[in-house]
């Protein structure tokens, strides 16, 4: 057989180690998209430790519970670390992904977890921390402007840091959401909203929407913040 | 991000990977070490340099004297400038050197550029091998006979110089210098493959006998040089590279000049290889040329333009998504830019990461062909330059050649 010349020989070897590169690169891409996952599995496991504990410390303080505010503070500053993270997975893997779905069932129960601790904590130690749920559908046909209202919403939390915005999808399978959809008596009209208790449907403009929030809130400087889906 | 149009990306993305390792693979290579390591000639044969001049007061001076310093015997080397009509004061600063008996002077109408090399060849007399050498460029005093090393092998009917840019000072003087230092790198390994497309004005020689076989230059949609490469590989000839041979020349200065130099070149490829050379393109007979140089100049015309267009698309959506979201939301949040380490990793995608390699191996040719043809010059900033910032001017020439070509617009040189 007739050996191959120097171009062929280079040719097909430039073939066989671009292919390889390439198939490097797919791996190391899908293997970082994995250990991405993996870490969110882990801070979520964490998370879940961390909501018995303060719940624990609170049942153990019941008698002084606002002494332990600092730790509500830093749970709720850890779930919205989480719903960012998850927030990129859901883009990378997208939203019908098995364990993305899964992931986003466990962070929608530590957002209902610490809704209901903020709000323990806001009747036990007198404080007022203002609160929005947002209620969403990934279906565009759905709903028109949940774009629109995310992004409002993520303005209005990172500029007044005080408020807390807690976002759900509306069609996520989870019985606690389904609980708590019944409980505020939210319909499918979307985007819905329960801000300081009133529920309301619907956004056109964010002048509009600043009105269904307390006017103390945008005199507010300080912070906690959760996080903003869709 | 859209998927559909980062998906266009990736033919263009794989095959400027797949070129860039068989570079690198032929630059390893036997064939291509040997060129590197080539003795400088102690043959010093009859030569001609043709000085092929319209308009070039300012540095035609600077170029003959840079010929006249060169290392090789007087009386074997002949200078021939050819004033093409210039309308400058290039006659006077010509005509000083009648009267040397190295030079000879001729005055002729204005013809274009491969006329007056024609002219020059004319005047060649006796010489084995011509020279040409555009009157913006100086030579190294050695360059002559690494050049003349290279004609050894009788089946080689042209050799390239190795280019680079004369004083290069602005940003986009170094950016055309990293590029040239870039094409220094890739010449000598194509030329390991006979695969060398264009045999430039600065400083190229052809074998005497070899012009007389094939003819002069041509016109060619104003890329002479390009067509008397093509024409010298459609004859069965090989195109050899002295990568020490060094020549510095001048580039343009602005933006739109360099647009304007870079279309007459684009256009001339499309040109000449859709027209007279439309039959070394993917024929296996020319080897690397006919199967990868060739119908990778096209590619690499049309992935320039679709990237530049994918890249504007996705941006322009970008812009009215963000917008079409804002509702109210200040502008201010909008354009504020959010940084944290997980939209670093997010950023690590497949067309990212691939696009580090395809730059990764870019750059080291750049440092391969500085180091090979011991080009004295910096390269940091060039090379900063040519990563993220001539992408962005590339498409305006591309877009401006396919449009010339398509609709048959002729533009004048300069």
């Amino acid at each position: 057989m007739k050996p191959l010349s120097l171009p062929a020989r280079n040719a097909l070897l430039a073939l066989l180690i671009t292919l390889a590169i390439i198939g490097s690169i797919v791996y190391a891409i899908n293997y970082l998209d994995q250990q991405r996952l993996a870490e969110l599995s882990a801070i979520q496991n964490q998370l879940a430790t961390d909501t018995l504990s303060l719940e624990t410390q609170f049942a153990l303080l019941e008698s002084a519970p606002c002494e332990d505010i600092a730790s509500g503070t830093e749970f709720s500053r850890e779930v919205s670390d989480l719903g960012d993270r998850l927030g990129i997975a859901e883009g990378r893997a997208g939203n019908r992904d098995p364990q993305v779905l899964q992931l986003k069932k466990q962070y929608t129960l530590l957002q209902i977890r610490d809704y209901l601790l903020t709000k323990k904590l806001s009747s036990s130690c007198g404080l007022k921390p203002v609160t929005a749920l947002y209620f969403y559908s990934n279906d565009p046909q759905a709903c028109t402007t949940c774009d629109k209202a995310g992004y409002a919403l993520s303005y209005l939390r990172q500029t007044y840091p005080t408020l807390r915005v807690y976002s759900f999808d509306y069609d996520l399978d989870l019985s606690a959401l389904k609980t708590l959809i019944a409980v505020e008596k939210i319909k499918p009209q979307f985007p819905a909203f329960v801000i300081q208790d009133k529920v309301s449907y619907g956004f056109t403009h964010l002048d509009d929407f600043q009105k269904l929030f307390p006017k103390a809130l945008f005199k507010s400087a300080t912070s906690t913040a959760t996080t903003t889906k869709k | 991000m859209d998927f559909s149009a980062t998906y266009f990306a990736y033919p263009f993305i794989f095959l400027g990977l797949y070129f860039e390792v068989f570079m690198l693979l032929t630059f390893l290579s036997d064939p291509a070490r040997r060129r590197r390591y080539r003795a400088v000639s102690t043959e010093t044969p009859n030569v001609a340099i043709i000085v092929p001049c319209w308009n070039e007061e300012t540095t035609i001076d600077g170029t003959v004297r840079s010929l006249l310093a060169l290392d090789y015997p007087k009386d074997k080397l002949k200078i021939v400038l050819v004033n093409d009509g210039s309308t400058d004061n290039t006659k006077a600063v010509m005509d000083a050197y009648v009267g040397n008996p190295q030079i000879t002077v001729i005055h002729k109408a204005n013809g274009g550029k491969h006329s007056a090399i024609n002219i020059g060849i004319e005047s060649a007399g006796d010489a084995e091998f011509i020279g040409c050498l555009d009157a913006d460029s100086f030579v190294a005093t050695d360059a002559l006979r690494e050049i003349i090393a290279s004609f050894e092998d009788p089946r080689v009917a042209s050799v390239t110089p190795a280019m680079s840019v004369f004083e290069p000072k602005s940003l986009l003087e170094r950016m055309q210098n990293a590029e040239y230092i870039f094409g220094i790198a890739l010449r000598h390994t194509l030329s390991a493959v006979n695969g060398i497309y264009v045999t430039p004005g600065p400083f190229s020689f052809y074998r005497k006998s070899v012009l007389n076989e094939i003819g002069g230059f041509r016109h060619a949609y104003q890329a002479e040089d390009m067509e008397m490469a093509l024409r010298i590989q459609k004859a069965g000839y090989e195109i050899d590279n002295a990568v020490r041979a060094r020549v510095y020349t001048k580039v343009p200065k602005t933006v739109p000049k360099l647009i304007k130099q870079r279309t007459r070149w684009t256009t001339g490829f499309l040109r000449n290889v859709l027209t007279d050379y439309r039959g070394l393109v993917g024929n296996p007979k020319y080897g690397v040329l006919g199967l990868m140089v060739l119908p990778l100049g096209f590619v690499a015309v049309l992935g320039g333009v679709s990237l530049f267009g994918i890249a504007f698309f996705m941006i322009i959506r970008e812009i009215v998504h963000v917008f079409s979201l804002s509702a109210g939301v200040p502008l201010s949040y909008s354009l504020m830019p959010r940084f944290s380490i997980e939209w670093f990793y997010a950023a690590l995608s497949f067309v990212t990461v691939i696009g580090f390699v395809v730059t990764t191996i870019s750059i080291f040719f750049m440092m391969v062909g500085r180091r090979v043809s011991n080009t004295d010059s910096g390269l940091v900033i060039g090379i900063i330059g040519y990563v993220f910032v001539y992408g962005l001017i590339a498409p305006f020439w591309l877009i401006r050649s396919i449009y010339d070509v398509a609709t048959g617009v002729e533009r004048a040189w300069r």
